[in-house]
């Protein structure tokens, strides 16, 4: 930033005529300029990342629309395909995480809630750890690792092959055609598969907590359908619909990044995997803080 | 010929002319292979773009098809301004333009049949009986038919190139864009694709044919007119003995 260089030269001259801590200082200033210099331009290709990223969800959704020529029977085959990748084939990894998860935590829980006697609030921990923060959290970092990166290869390697540049050469827009219908199949495979660790994980949660103390199938049900409330179902499709879409969005969107050659390919797949993860934890904390700030006003405790 | 128009666009029945005005285009910052070059494509000819390696004949193909935009300047189509216009107002005119890549552009999932009749089938511009009737008369017309049903990836790099001179065909252009279509193709294929130019030209569906070859034989037999491209400045020459 040429304006930067102005004013530190500006303040100074020539170093032939200044001391050696002057020297030091004014090297000092200089990297401090460059660090404020260098701040400013990540903030700014942040923002301008993130604007693209939102640019391509309205840009596909309006090639969807206008695309007279693109069947729905073209839009549900490739829907069908993604959720079949994304939902069904991560579901034995999922089974194994939510059981996992489920059974470490009402395992750590239960002990300390009993030691203060507080079993009855079993249900309440568990939907607060697994259906609002645990659950979209596993669910997103599994999807971005088997299907984030999956789409961003794919598109990339469709890139260098020319596919994209010969779908434009025969009037079939690639957004509506390869973008569009992979951002809902991914919507809707995030939904599911988070609706699915809610389930296993609670499942494994209930069986670990049985073992340990003996508590009754009624009571686990009732505890949990007492503690959940309107608020978690909503904040269950917020968090996880937009944690579908970001990493289908930021994977199309890195893949057709890539220019000309297969080099690129691997660059821009750990890229999108990157940019996914900070894009859904980011989001993931900004919704639950303001959740929380939420409940306190409500109270009346600020 | 098959059409496609967008809703409220006016049918374009004839590609006329086509002008590039104060267009520069360059790749990554590097050198400009076009500095503000205006020029009027010459139209309604077999048109051979020949010059020296990276001068610029694939670029240049590219912006003909309006597939990649210039930096600055722009490519007019009838009189109206491309840059200006959407996918989908500029689908009227793409739908009269074949391209055929000099390699790739075959989808590595779809059949080399299925790859044939895409577009036939995305645009619903036939019924899906047609359309399997017309790929399945181009596999017998150039002898693919055991290939026919596999993937791009089990086929020699000849065969994949055919493939797409031929689905550039395959929608009934107006306008053929052909990137160096007969390397790797053989001798007996590339014949069959200067008979099928011919025929189309004859029966008065094609009018614009611009290409680039290795090999002057094939321009030769299709008596293309000359378009020399030297250091980003399109140059156009009659053949010898035209009238």
């Amino acid at each position: 930033m040429f304006w930067l260089a102005d004013i530190t030269s500006m303040e100074t001259p020539s170093n032939h005529s200044h001391s050696f801590a002057y020297r030091q200082f004014s090297h000092a200033q200089h990297f401090f300029w460059a660090q404020v210099d260098a701040l400013g331009r990540n903030i700014t290709d942040s923002v301008s990342y993130t604007f693209k990223v939102f640019l391509m969800v309205y840009l596909s959704l309006r090639a969807a629309i206008y695309d007279q020529s693109q069947g729905l029977r073209t839009v549900l085959g490739v829907i069908g395909s993604q959720i079949y990748f994304t939902g069904w084939q991560a579901m034995p990894l999922i089974t194994v995480l939510a059981l996992a998860t489920g059974g470490i935590i009402i395992l750590q829980s239960s002990m300390q809630l009993s030691l203060l006697g507080g079993a009855s609030m079993l249900g309440n921990l568990l939907i607060v750890v697994i259906v609002r923060e645990v659950g979209p959290l596993v669910t997103a970092l599994i999807v971005i690792a088997r299907s984030g990166t999956a789409v961003a290869s794919e598109i990339g390697n469709m890139r260098v092959n020319r596919e994209i540049e010969a779908l434009e050469s025969m009037g079939i827009n690639p957004l509506s055609y390869i973008v569009f219908p992979r951002i809902v199949g991914g919507v809707v495979s995030v939904l599911c598969l988070a609706f699915f660790f809610n389930v296993i994980a609670l499942t494994g949660g209930f069986l670990v907590t049985r073992v340990i103390h003996d508590m009754t199938f009624q009571f686990f049900a009732a505890s949990l359908a007492e503690a959940m409330t309107l608020e978690d179902v909503g904040l269950f499709f917020l968090k996880n619909g937009f944690s579908g879409l970001i990493i289908f969005v930021v994977g199309c969107h890195q893949g057709l990044l890539v220019q000309q050659s297969s080099h690129e390919v691997p660059q821009v797949t750990t890229k999108a995997v990157v940019n996914a993860i900070i894009y859904v934890t980011g989001f993931n904390l900004t919704i639950t803080t303001l959740f929380y700030l939420n409940q306190i006003l409500r109270l009346g405790l600020f | 010929m098959y059409d496609i128009i967008f809703r409220g666009q006016k049918k374009v029945e004839l590609i006329e002319s086509i002008r590039f005005e104060g267009l520069s285009f360059s790749y990554d910052n590097e050198r400009p292979v076009f500095d503000n070059l205006t020029f009027d494509v010459p139209m309604g000819l077999n048109i051979y773009i020949t010059g020296s390696g990276g001068a610029g004949l694939s670029t240049f193909l590219k912006l003909l098809g309006v597939l990649i935009q210039p930096q600055t300047g722009r490519v007019v189509i009838n009189g109206r301004d491309t840059s200006e216009m959407s996918f989908e107002e500029f689908l009227p005119y793409r739908s009269k333009m074949g391209y055929s890549f000099d390699f790739g552009g075959l989808f590595a999932n779809r059949t080399l049949h299925d790859n044939l009749i895409l577009p036939l089938l995305y645009h619903k511009v036939c019924s899906m009986d047609e359309a399997h009737e017309q790929a399945k008369n181009l596999a017998v017309d150039f002898g693919f038919e055991r290939q026919a049903q596999q993937r791009p990836a089990l086929v020699s790099g000849g065969l994949r190139k055919l493939i797409c001179v031929l689905r550039a065909f395959i929608m009934q252009p107006q306008m053929m864009i052909m990137d160096d279509p007969f390397t790797w193709i053989g001798m007996d294929a590339s014949r069959k694709v200067v008979r099928m130019i011919q025929e189309r030209r004859e029966a008065g569906g094609l009018k614009h044919v611009f290409l680039t070859s290795r090999d002057e034989v094939w321009p030769h037999w299709l008596g293309c007119d000359f378009l020399f491209i030297e250091q980003g400045k399109p140059r156009f020459e009659e053949r010898k003995g035209a009238a």
